[in-house]
């Protein structure tokens, strides 16, 4: 089947909502259908045929193309489907996604996938700060999915994380998995200052050592862990950009915490994962 | 411009008035005679089939003051999932158990409610309750101001100061917080837990002060009594929540001494502990000597199940309470060492057996005591529920058949603890109109609000004759706030500002040197600066300030 191809016209509208233009929403829809629909842009309401070119009708698979950080909510709720966005996303990418796939092609704003339920969100460049957190008044953020950052990540990545997969190739920002419940996140750089504050269960692993050692935990000894040979043999299935964790082995130093919150947590430097790490 | 509501059958208590057909007309925001036959009528609205009653006031609802912006804060999530877009002519909010301002002025007036009364604004925190209130658009608003545990009181109480000063107190703290009663919130207790006393009955003595609890309500109380005070003392007593406490009220009842009184969500004060499980309903017992106690009057705090967030001064209780915090967080704190607060979210479930009996026990009150006049409706939002849930609990009272339907579906051994299946009776229209109208004005002495004769304001609701109660009063065709079309079905279609009530009791000026001294050694605030002056509250964008007269003994 056939995408369906949404080009972005010259904007001068300003910021952008595309929250309804999902693979499962648009599905069924024929070209009027599609062209019809309202997108708020600040104040007004703007039909879709005129900020983007049409090609195609509604599919499962969805381009956006030549998109820029004006476009927010990319993937609104989305459920099914594939959403491929060539260029910048901006802000809450995937925001409370249930489903399906988004891939970008470029950077992206800040909330991607904040308090996402599933799905996998695969972006090529660098993200802005709160990937996979709660949303402002939700006390649960991630609850499921997969986030695969190629590039940086920002500040508070995974902040009250509840389950789910957060990668990081590039570097990441301080307060990583602030008050995070549980989950998974990688970070294969460097990570900023207070990694794991707060946390009260769930893994962060790092293939670099965190410039300050992370307040709140202590260490617990070298071990060998056969659930990481099994995490990346999964994680380096999943995309061509993850295969390097195809090789990764299962040792890693193991630091407990946050001690001040119960203590279940944990922070993995995995102890032979330079040789693959990104810059 | 005079306007017309042709056909209408009025429901007004006040007047004795029941179901009778009869036009009224409005002029000038209030509610006038028949105009001479030649006058053009401006505006007619035919209100045939329909109920015409006074607006609702609620007598007892946390609308402002600290606490309830602190129970803001402290629940995001019930303002993320109940988000209110702003429309034409209306702005935007958020929240379902502690809503922002703006949203429980709709809220309020698309259910027929023109009037609402915060019943616990600290002195601390008078600027914080009027700003707030004034934010609340078309309903009036009134305050009462929280004492009997401020150290001032106790210590003139503790060395012995003759009542005169006692009350010249009262009426100064009312008049620099611009109160319309006095409410006293575990008298005593608050203090005390400051001294690290977990508990304070009625005649237990304070640890520092020389007083009881006893002594504090009977010098509020008398006090309240002498200057003339419209509403009795609003008392939040000891005990609240505590299995057994039903015969604390039973006390407290005579410790008033045949004095006006007020008991205020009494369902939390009635429960016994008898029984397997130490918990059982007082309710009976209660009922019977408030229908024997003609000086008593009580509105009932009724809960409903789901999640709301109590929220209230009294320190005491809600540390106790802390650990049911559900979900699992809180906030105690002092304000001022005039009181305290508390702040706890809560889940009220039909399946739990405290809950469930802790609802009939609710309605056994409503429907054992007698005399509709000293029984107000209230659910003393947001800590029984939110006020939004009045029409459901409207429909409870008025139809058994649902009664029992909902009772059915409760905790079975609740359902045995309760004599509330064998009750039969169900209340009238006139009743509710009594409940939620004519009574509540009567006791706060709003003599222009509460009904609809000549002269009285003309906050007007209009419904249409509904077999399901909840669907009539959760939908009013018209609602009109002194005057002017504020709700059309069910709609805000204008917002104008509220009134704010008080009063103005007089008092020996000499009180104020004694305050001075206080003031000076122990407070953040000077005197001058803390009492809230007319033309302040007014510059808060209220329509008017109405006071109300004492009649003092």
């Amino acid at each position: 089947m056939k995408p369906l191809i949404l080009t972005l016209r010259r904007n001068d509208h300003g910021r952008i909502d595309v929250s309804p233009l999902t693979p499962d929403k648009l599905h069924g829809m024929n070209r009027d259908a599609v062209a019809a629909i309202r997108l708020q842009c600040g104040r007004r309401r703007v039909r879709v045929d005129t900020l983007f070119e049409i090609t195609g009708r509604g599919a499962r698979r969805v381009e956006i193309r030549r998109s820029t950080d004006q476009l927010f909510r990319i993937g609104f709720r989305m459920r099914s489907g594939t959403l491929e966005v060539r260029g910048h996303a901006g802000d809450n990418l995937g925001e409370r996604m249930e489903g399906g796939e988004i891939r970008v092609r470029g950077d992206a704003g800040e909330w991607v996938g904040a308090s996402m339920g599933g799905g996998l969100i695969d972006v090529s460049g660098c993200v802005g700060h709160r990937i996979g957190a709660a949303l402002p008044g939700q006390l649960t953020g991630m609850k499921d999915g997969l986030i695969l950052i190629a590039g940086d990540a920002g500040d508070r990545a995974g902040e009250r994380m509840r389950a789910g997969t957060i990668v990081v190739l590039g570097n990441s920002g301080p307060w990583l998995a602030h008050r995070m419940a549980a989950g998974t996140i990688i970070v294969m750089g460097r990570s900023g200052a207070h990694a794991g504050i707060g946390m009260k269960r769930g893994t962060i692993l790092m293939g670099r050592k965190p410039l300050l050692p992370p307040v709140g935990f202590r260490a617990a000894g070298t071990l060998k862990m056969e659930f990481l040979r099994l995490l990346f043999k999964q994680l380096g299935g999943t995309r061509t950009s993850m295969a390097m964790f195809r090789g990764f082995g299962p040792e890693a130093i193991r630091l407990a915490g946050d001690l001040t919150a119960g203590g279940k947590g944990e922070i993995l430097i995995l102890l032979n994962a330079r040789a693959g790490a990104a810059t | 411009m005079l306007t017309r509501l042709a056909n209408g059958t009025i429901i007004d208590p006040a007047h004795g008035v029941n179901a009778v057909q009869r036009d009224i007309f409005i002029e000038d925001g209030r509610i006038v005679r028949a105009p001479a036959a030649m006058r053009k009528i401006d505006r007619e609205y035919d209100l045939s089939g329909n109920i015409v009653m006074a607006g609702a006031l609620d007598i007892h609802t946390h609308i402002g003051g600290g606490k309830v912006n602190i129970a803001r804060v402290l629940l995001p999530e019930d303002h993320e999932q109940d988000p209110v877009a702003p429309s034409a002519g209306r702005r935007g909010g958020s929240g379902r158990a502690v809503p922002s301002t703006f949203v429980t002025g709709y809220r309020y007036a698309e259910m027929g409610y023109t009037a609402c009364f915060e019943p616990a604004m600290l002195p601390a925190n008078t600027r914080q309750a009027h700003l707030e209130m004034a934010d609340i658009p078309i309903v009036d608003a009134g305050a009462y101001v929280l004492m009997g545990n401020d150290d001032f009181l106790l210590q003139l109480m503790s060395d012995g100061a003759p009542q005169a000063l006692i009350t010249d107190y009262v009426a100064w703290t009312m008049r620099a917080t611009q109160a319309l009663a006095v409410k006293v919130v575990n008298p005593g207790g608050i203090n005390a837990f400051k001294f690290n006393q977990r508990k304070l009955d009625l005649d237990e003595r304070h640890a520092v002060y020389d007083v009881t609890p006893r002594s504090i309500l009977r010098a509020l109380c008398t006090a309240v009594h002498d200057l003339g005070i419209p509403h009795p003392l609003h008392v939040h007593g000891c005990n609240l929540g505590v299995p057994g406490n039903d015969a604390t009220t039973l006390d407290t009842i005579t410790a008033a001494d045949g004095l006006r009184m007020h008991l205020t969500h009494l369902q939390f004060h009635a429960y016994g502990k008898e029984g397997d499980r130490k918990f059982s309903s007082g309710a009976a017992r209660i009922a019977e000597r408030i229908n024997a106690a003609q000086n008593i009057s009580l509105d009932v705090g009724q809960i409903m199940f789901g999640r709301t967030v109590t929220a209230s001064g009294d320190t005491m209780l809600q540390f106790r309470g802390a650990k049911h915090a559900h979900p699992k967080k809180t906030v105690t704190m002092d304000i001022e060492c005039d009181a305290g607060c508390g702040v706890v979210p809560f889940n009220y479930r039909s399946r739990n057996f405290v809950n469930a009996l802790q609802w009939c026990v609710g309605l056994e009150l409503f429907l054992l005591i007698n005399d509709p006049w000293r029984i107000f409706l209230t659910t003393d939002h947001p800590n029984g529920a939110p006020f939004t849930c009045y029409p459901h609990l409207i429909r409870l009272l008025m139809d058994r058949e649902y009664r029992l339907e909902m009772l059915s579906g409760l905790h079975p051994a609740a359902r045995q603890h309760s004599i509330l299946a064998s009750l039969t009776r169900e209340y009238s229209l006139y009743e509710i109109a009594i409940l939620t109208r004519a009574a509540p004005a009567r006791s706060l002495g709003l003599g222009d609000r509460g009904h609809l004769g000549v002269g009285a304001a003309a906050d007007v609701v209009v419904y249409r004759k509904r077999r399901n109660m909840e669907e009539m009063f959760s939908s009013p065709r018209l609602v009109f706030k002194d005057g002017k079309p504020v709700v059309q079905d069910g709609r805000i279609i204008d917002t104008p500002a509220g009134t704010v009530h008080r009063v103005a009791p007089e008092f020996d000026p000499a009180i104020a040197r004694r305050l001075q001294r206080y003031f000076d050694r122990y407070h953040t605030v000077r005197l001058g600066n803390f009492r809230l002056g007319d033309d302040e509250l007014l510059s808060y964008g209220r329509a008017g300030l109405s006071t109300h007269s004492c009649l003092p003994v």
